[in-house]
């Protein structure tokens, strides 16, 4: 293994549908790429047949490599994308924390708040606890030796990813290397264009309360909205997070590209997003308040608590969290938050 | 403790660099100007704002409309450097960018003269206390000189921190609230038994013969902060550069400025603290990843402010930042500076100095043996940070600037648990809290506005706030904590001790008896002053209140 070809490997940890759609795409414009799955079974299938079990429509060809071991992705790959599931990310991000330096770049590419845990000044508790949510890349920079991170969000579709249908992301950092870096080894046109952001909160922030509104608009669906005010809804949703966003310290134009009014309308656009699905079900009834929660649901009751902090109004996300927490029934929800929209705007 | 890097024998003090600087200083002049001159040559390549033409342009125009604002005295040399600038050629534009990179060193650099060391070290607390204790004969001052440690406490992580400075090279990063910081700073690493330091003192501290004659003997470098053009920030960034790479000890103030509010520094400017990330740069590139430099935050905690009145005008005035530089104000004055000593210094352990535990340049935890730990608590090598796939060490201002900005939030995320506060913090903020519920607002201006009723508090009632504040300050370690000579006090004895500070020293009575139970709030705006710095501990709920 040369530097240069270190220098120009993309490691990809996870063998999921982003993970393997992404290695799929760059694989075919030739770049060399490492996949590292703990499933044995995965990265043997990939060996042998070219194709994750996860995703087959994805074709994987050579140079594409799979490995279990991770001290080879980190070995043969300074660049990383972190494509796990959420709920994976604490545990993912220590045991790559285990095989990397200071000089790794590593980005996300998960559209969602870190699964939540228990703790208090900084040690795990067990039960009981307040949760905390953090944004991924927190969670990575507590987990990994690098500062080095990223996120990569935008509507781009495992399954577009795979039959090299036009997709668009952007990749975002506090630092100018990592937005290059992502540039350079992820953009494979006419596949995949990447742009580039210094605004990882707000990246990741648009990301993550895409999902929550595209609960809302599956309840708006559900409820039978028509065309109009759901484009109303739409409009509202990302005027309102783009105002918390600044608040929190993000540029407020962030959440009206890629990562938010992108991922909101692909999301939103059939019924494949359990987030879409959840609304949907809430409409009709058939979950319980405390049911069902999915990422998006999650995202829009810390939103709301993020919210309550920074003194910021979100009419669609305090609706959509009364309507997740059982305070209020979703017909009277929708109501709410478009008395609301009619004075405020 | 034992077991801190060099197993084999304990670390009293480590050794004082500063004592060979003399013999250095013509060498790290000489390595400035090369260094300087190196990169503004290869830059001037690219042309337009690099170009040695525009450098010249930006120190001669910066200097007239200084220099005109300022009464013209010296401006003809830039008129005419301006004037002759088109006609130049290339080569007399080199030579003119290296007499000015010569001339700008020289007018940084510092001196250590180990005479006068050893005189502020051992004569010259005689002195000290004499001025502690006025009444006192020149015989007695011995005495209470030998209590200096009496007068300014020094406590924290010390033992590590001197393992630090033996090891490798230490950056000091205290808080910065008072003109006084430097003297007092210098004396606090000398009850450490930590090493001198080099550091970058504003000029406009030289102004005053008493400070400035130590300052110049005793390793402190001048920092014009008037001098806004890129070559002279360049020069100044470079020196700090060498010095740290040749393992002199240094000490920064990250906030920049004096805290106009008293609060414990949150956003810092970082400054020259980003040299260290390049020093430790070059040194990685030299083959010595292990000469490592470690950052030591530290926080200095006066009782009582010298400029407080000046600070806090200045604060709520919103000049803050336009007056960048304050010359007039209680530190040019030689009077105040006795007072300062005479009334400030004179009650023990009226400053304290407590030092935290080092990071490395790129803000991560070390070690007891000095390896630098992620968040997860593993050993990293802190040279992959500036490596590429490579291996090699690669530059990159922007990931250098990042690299200090987390650097910068790890210091101010240490600062308020390094906190120590006075009787007069704790009791400010008592009364604060007191009068803010009296007047249904904390909002300083309208408090300022208060009818005087609202400003007089019973005794009874700032004793309730006191208790409660100190049960919350125990109960949260990451807000600070109280005086450690002090703790044992009563609310009664701290009402009575904050007091006696807050109504004698300052032009005016912050704060009076009126009658025997209450106490009146004379000055809001110093009251709000000394109760900032415990701003960073939040107001009660009412669940706490009741």
């Amino acid at each position: 293994m040369t530097s240069a070809t270190r220098a120009d490997t993309v490691g990809i940890v996870g063998a999921g549908t982003f993970g393997t759609a992404l290695a799929s795409v760059l694989a075919r414009a030739g770049r060399r790429v490492i996949i590292w799955s703990r499933d044995v079974s995965v990265v043997e299938a990939i060996q042998a047949t070219r194709r994750c079990p996860r995703l087959p429509a994805a074709v994987l060809p050579e140079p594409l490599e799979a490995t279990v071991n991770p001290r080879r992705l980190a070995s043969e790959a300074r660049f990383l994308v972190l494509a796990v599931s959420s709920k994976d990310v604490r545990n993912r991000s220590r045991e790559l924390g285990e095989v990397i330096d200071g000089s790794h770049i590593v980005v996300h590419a998960i559209g969602a708040l870190a699964a939540p845990v228990a703790r208090v000044a900084g040690d795990l508790r067990p039960a009981g606890a307040e949760l905390v949510n953090e944004r991924v890349s927190e969670v990575m920079l507590a987990g990994m030796p690098t500062l080095k991170v990223g996120v990569l969000a935008g509507p781009a579709l495992p399954a577009d990813l795979a039959e090299g249908n036009y997709s668009s992301m952007v990749v975002a950092s506090r630092f100018d290397e990592v937005v290059a870096e992502a540039r350079r080894l992820l953009n494979a046109p006419p596949a995949l264009r990447v742009y580039g952001s210094k605004d990882l909160i707000g990246v990741e922030l648009a990301s993550a309360l895409s999902g929550a509104y595209t609960v809302a608009l599956g309840l708006a669906d559900g409820l039978g909205m028509t065309t109009g005010p759901r484009a109303v809804l739409v409009t509202r949703a990302v005027a309102e997070a783009s105002r918390l966003g600044a608040a929190a310290g993000a540029e407020a134009k962030t959440f009206a590209g890629l990562a938010g009014l992108g991922n909101l309308l692909v999301r939103a656009s059939g019924d494949r997003s359990p987030d879409y699905l959840l609304g949907r079900r809430l409409a009709d009834g058939i979950v319980t308040a405390d049911g069902g929660r999915t990422e998006g649901a999650r995202a829009a009751i810390t939103g709301v608590e993020l919210a309550k902090s920074l003194r910021i109004r979100m009419p669609v996300l305090q609706g959509l969290a009364a309507v997740l927490t059982g305070k209020v029934e979703p017909r009277e929800a929708a109501q709410m938050v478009g008395d609301t929209v009619a004075v405020e705007e | 403790m034992t077991g801190l890097m060099t197993d084999a024998r304990p670390v009293r003090e480590a050794e004082n660099r500063l004592e060979k600087f003399n013999n250095d200083r013509e060498r790290l002049l000489a390595e400035v100007e090369r260094r300087v001159m190196a990169r503004r040559i290869s830059e001037a390549r690219t042309g337009g704002d690099a170009s040695l033409e525009y450098v010249l342009n930006d120190v001669a125009y910066c200097e007239i409309r200084r220099l005109e604002a300022a009464g013209g005295n010296g401006v003809d040399r830039w008129r005419e450097l301006s004037r002759r600038l088109l006609g130049m050629t290339d080569d007399d534009k080199r030579e003119e960018l290296r007499a000015l990179v010569r001339y700008y060193g020289k007018d940084v650099v510092g001196n250590f003269d180990p005479r006068v060391y050893k005189f502020a070290t051992g004569i010259g607390p005689s002195l000290l206390g004499f001025l502690f204790s006025p009444t006192a004969s020149l015989r007695d001052a011995g005495t209470t000189l030998r209590n200096l440690d009496a007068h300014i406490h020094a406590d924290g992580n010390l033992e590590l921190a001197r393992a630090c400075a033996e090891r490798g090279t230490i950056v000091v990063t205290p808080t910065h609230s008072s003109n006084m910081d430097s003297p007092v700073i210098g004396l606090g690493l000398l009850l450490a038994h930590l090493p001198p330091t080099t550091y970058g003192a504003g000029k406009n501290l030289f102004t005053n013969p008493f400070i400035s004659f130590f300052m110049r003997n005793l390793g402190a470098y001048r920092v014009d902060r008037r001098l806004k053009f890129e070559l002279y920030k360049d020069v100044l960034k470079e020196y700090s550069t060498v010095l740290l790479e040749h393992g002199y000890h240094s000490l920064f103030f990250p906030g920049g400025t004096r805290s106009r509010s008293n609060m414990v520094e949150k956003s810092l400017k970082l400054g020259l603290l980003g040299t260290t990330v390049t020093a430790y740069k070059n040194s990685v590139r030299e083959g010595a990843p292990n000469k490592r430099i470690y950052i030591v935050p530290a926080t200095i905690n006066y009782r009582l402010v010298l400029e407080a009145e000046t600070l806090i005008d200045d604060y709520l005035a919103e000049t803050g930042k336009s007056r960048y530089i304050i010359t007039d104000d209680e530190f040019s004055r030689v009077g105040r500076i006795v007072e300062f000593f005479r009334k400030i210094l004179v009650h023990e352990g009226s400053v304290v100095v407590r030092f935290g535990r080092p990071l490395d340049v790129f803000g991560n935890d070390i070690t007891d043996e000095g390896e630098s730990i992620d968040r997860a608590g593993r050993i990293v090598d802190p040279a992959s940070y500036v490596r590429g796939a490579d291996g090699e060490v690669t530059d990159d201002d922007q990931r250098d600037a990042e690299y200090t900005r987390a650097l910068g939030r790890r210091l101010s995320a240490a600062y308020p648990a390094l906190t120590v506060l006075h009787s007069t913090h704790l009791v400010a903020r008592a009364l604060y809290d007191a009068i803010a519920a009296n007047a249904g607002t904390r909002d300083i201006y309208r408090l300022i506005r208060a009818p005087l009723g609202h400003l007089e508090v019973p005794i009874d009632t700032v004793i309730e706030h006191l208790v409660r504040l100190r049960a919350r300050l125990a109960e949260n370690p990451s807000w600070g904590a109280e005086h450690p000579l002090y703790t044992d006090q009563s609310a009664t004895q701290k009402v009575e001790d904050a007091v006696k500070g807050l109504s004698t020293y300052h032009t005016h009575p912050i704060v009076d008896r009126s009658g025997q139970s209450t106490l009146q709030v004379k000055d809001v705006k110093l009251l709000y002053y000394y109760q900032n710095r415990t701003a960073h501990i939040p107001p009660e709920s009412s669940e706490q209140r009741s």
